[in-house]
């Protein structure tokens, strides 16, 4: 009972966060001119405004993208529909947005040289990487469930 | 698949409905229809002893393998 209680909590938990951070990203998508203006004043190097402004305009896209990707998996598990195709289409969006985000940040590492952009553009590539993994454990979890439903 | 069921020719031979057959044999009327219409990944040796228990007949008569052209 108290386990199930825990599982019930954290998915609604985790819808409850992923609706929050969608929000937030929605919301950044208005002050990114003022973010890059505030991280040109403190960062003391060359400005990069400009760059700066569509890198963030296209990471929070994406940002938004995979969020909204997680929201349907975690809704589609809270209807107890787990190991359906449509959840691994969504690990597959998420993915991508990962290595999207994380090449855009190597190019603006390239271009900059700000070893932080190097961080952003690792860790894309790596949460990426994981999804990825989670994604091909889906996808053979829902041939197996496929089988076991066609034996009669 | 190259492997064919033929339980509508068994069962029409037999004389027997789908609905009755599922009945005898403990399984449902849906999936009976996935057995029959070939869409079946695996059928389990309880199913197929009972298939075979109700329309007295072998494997090898509901089973075929067809060579994939």
């Amino acid at each position: 009972m108290a386990k199930k209680w825990t599982a019930t909590k954290s998915l609604f938990l985790s819808r409850m966060l992923t609706l929050a951070s969608l929000a937030i990203a929605v919301a950044t998508l208005f002050c990114i001119p003022f973010l890059a203006e505030w991280y040109d004043a403190i960062s003391g190097d060359p400005p990069i405004r400009n760059q700066l402004i569509v890198c963030l305009y296209i990471s929070d896209a994406l940002g938004i993208l995979a969020l909204w990707q997680l929201h349907k998996l975690l809704r589609n598990i809270n209807r107890q529909r787990v190991f359906v195709p449509e959840n691994a289409a969504c690990f597959r969006l998420i993915s991508w947005c990962c290595f999207a985000v994380s090449i855009l940040w190597m190019v603006m590492f390239l271009t900059c040289i700000r070893f932080h952009e190097f961080i952003i553009s690792f860790m894309a590539a790596f949460a990426g990487l994981v999804i990825r993994v989670m994604k091909n454990l889906l996808e053979a979890a829902v041939e197996l469930r496929e089988e076991n439903d066609y034996t009669i | 698949m190259p492997i064919v069921v033929n339980l509508d020719v068994m069962m029409a031979k037999r004389k027997i409905s789908a609905g009755e057959l599922a009945e005898r044999v403990d399984i449902t009327p849906a999936n009976l229809s996935i057995l029959k219409n070939n869409k079946a990944k695996a059928v389990r040796f309880s199913t197929l002893e009972a298939i075979c228990r109700e329309l007295d007949c072998q494997p090898g008569d509901v089973l075929e393998y067809v060579k994939d052209e």
